[in-house]
C-alpha cells in the first residue's frame, strides 16, 4: 500500500493536487457547517458537542485528497477506466452535501426555491448528516482500496510490458 | 327618568366590558401602528424585551426551534453574553421568529407566544430549546409535546389548547418571518447588534462569543 502511496505521490504534480483538494474539501466543509465564519471577522471554533462532527469533516478531506489524486494518476499516466474516479468525487460530493442542507443560506435557498419538497430534503440531509458522512467515508475508503489494488497490478503489468 | 338613567349606565357599563373583552381576544393582533423598532428592523411582533430595557446595546436574534445551529448558540454563546452583557444591564435581547425549517416550527413559534399570554414566554421559549432532538419534524415539537411543554410550566391548559389549535398567533409568525426576509436574513441563527447611537452590525450563524464581545465593546 506504501509503495502505491510512494509511487503516485513521487510526482511532484500529485502532491500539489492532494494538498489544493484537500484544503478546498476541508475550508468549504468548515464554512458550510458553520465551524469557520468569514464575516464580521475570520474566526474558527468548535462548538460543545459537535467535534464528532468535525472530526467526519477532517476524515472526508484527508481522503477525498488521497483518492482522487490516486485514480487521476490512474486516468492519465496508465490510461484506466473513470469509474473509480466517478466513485471517489461522488463519496466527495454527499458526505459535503449532507452538511451543506440544514439552517444556513444554502438550506434557506433549496426550501425557499422548492417549497415543502426543499423542505423534505433539507430536513433528510440535516437529519441524517451524520449517517450520510460515515457513508460518504465508507465508500470513500472502499474506492481507496480498489484503487490501491488495481493500482498494484497494473503498475506490474506496465512494468512487465 | 331615573330608571333610563341606570338603563343608560348598565348598558355602558356592558359596552365597555364587550369592548375589552375583545381587545383582550385579539391580542395577536398586536397595534402595529405602535411599531417598536430597534434600527431598521420592526420587533413589534417579536418576543418582549429581556433584560434592561434601556440598555445602550439590543441583540436581536432570529431564530427557528428546530434549527440545531440555534440550539449550539443557545447552549454554547447564549450564557456568556447574558453573563456578561444581559444581567449586567448593558445590553438587552429579543427574539424574532424565522420558522422555515419544517412544519412543526411555526407551531412551534406560535406556541411560544401563547405561553406569552399567561406570562410565561421565556420559559418556554427555553424549554424548547432545552428539548430540541437533532432531528427535524421528528415529532419532538408537535402538538400534543407543544401541549406537554406547556402542562410542565403549569400553564393553564384550557386556555393554552385553545390559543394553540385556534392559530391565534399564526399572522404573528408570518409577519416576523417576511420582516425576516426583509432584512435579507437567509438562515437561522441571525443577529442584528443594535448600538446606542442606531448603528447596526449583522451577525450570520451561531458565531462564538468572541465575535459578539468585540462588536459590542466597539458599542460601549
Amino acid at each position: 500500500m506504501i509503495d502505491t502511496l510512494k509511487t503516485v505521490f513521487s510526482n511532484f504534480r500529485y502532491v500539489v493536487l492532494a494538498v489544493i483538494i484537500f484544503i478546498l474539501m476541508l475550508f468549504s466543509l468548515l464554512l458550510l457547517s458553520e465551524y469557520v465564519f468569514l464575516e464580521p471577522y475570520v474566526v474558527s471554533h468548535i462548538p460543545d458537542g459537535t467535534e464528532f462532527g468535525f472530526s467526519l469533516i477532517v476524515m472526508l478531506s484527508v481522503l477525498s485528497s488521497l483518492v482522487i489524486p490516486m485514480n487521476v494518476y490512474r486516468i492519465s499516466t496508465l490510461k484506466r477506466s473513470k469509474k473509480k474516479m466517478s466513485g471517489g468525487i461522488f463519496g466527495s460530493f454527499i458526505g459535503a452535501a449532507a452538511g451543506a442542507c440544514s439552517c444556513g443560506p444554502v438550506g434557506f435557498a433549496i426550501i425557499s426555491t422548492f417549497g415543502t419538497v426543499g423542505a423534505t430534503a433539507s430536513s433528510f440531509l440535516t437529519n441524517f448528516e451524520i449517517p450520510i458522512r460515515i457513508a460518504a467515508i465508507g465508500l470513500l475508503v472502499v474506492v481507496y482500496y480498489t484503487t490501491v489494488r488495481s493500482l498494484k497490478i497494473e503498475c506490474k503489468i506496465n512494468h512487465k510490458v | 327618568m331615573d330608571k333610563r338613567i341606570l338603563f343608560g349606565g348598565i348598558t355602558i357599563v356592558v359596552l365597555v366590558g364587550l369592548v375589552a373583552l375583545f381587545s383582550a381576544s385579539n391580542v395577536a393582533d398586536r397595534d402595529l401602528s405602535a411599531n417598536r423598532m430597534h434600527g431598521s428592523v420592526s420587533t413589534t411582533m417579536g418576543s418582549s424585551v429581556l433584560g434592561n430595557p434601556d440598555a445602550t446595546i439590543t441583540i436581536i436574534e432570529f431564530g427557528d426551534y428546530q434549527c440545531h445551529q440555534c440550539y449550539n448558540w443557545f447552549h454554547n454563546t447564549k450564557p456568556t453574553i447574558f453573563q456578561n452583557y444581559v444581567d449586567t444591564g448593558k445590553a438587552n435581547f429579543i427574539f424574532v421568529d424565522l420558522a422555515f425549517l419544517g412544519r412543526d416550527s411555526p407551531k412551534a413559534a406560535q406556541a411560544s407566544y401563547c405561553a406569552e399570554d399567561q406570562e410565561k414566554y421565556w420559559e418556554y421559549h427555553d424549554v424548547l430549546y432545552a428539548s430540541q432532538e437533532s432531528q427535524i419534524d421528528n415529532g419532538w415539537a408537535n402538538s400534543e409535546r407543544l401541549k406537554a411543554f406547556a402542562f410542565n410550566l403549569g400553564l393553564d391548559m384550557d386556555l393554552f389548547n385553545e390559543c394553540l389549535d385556534s392559530e391565534k398567533y399564526s399572522k404573528r409568525v408570518q409577519y416576523n418571518i417576511s420582516e425576516a426576509k426583509k432584512h435579507e436574513i437567509n438562515g437561522t441563527p441571525s443577529f442584528f447588534i443594535i448600538g446606542p447611537n442606531g448603528q447596526e452590525h449583522q451577525i450570520k450563524g451561531a458565531q462564538p462569543y468572541s465575535v459578539f464581545k468585540q462588536i459590542m465593546d466597539s458599542m460601549i
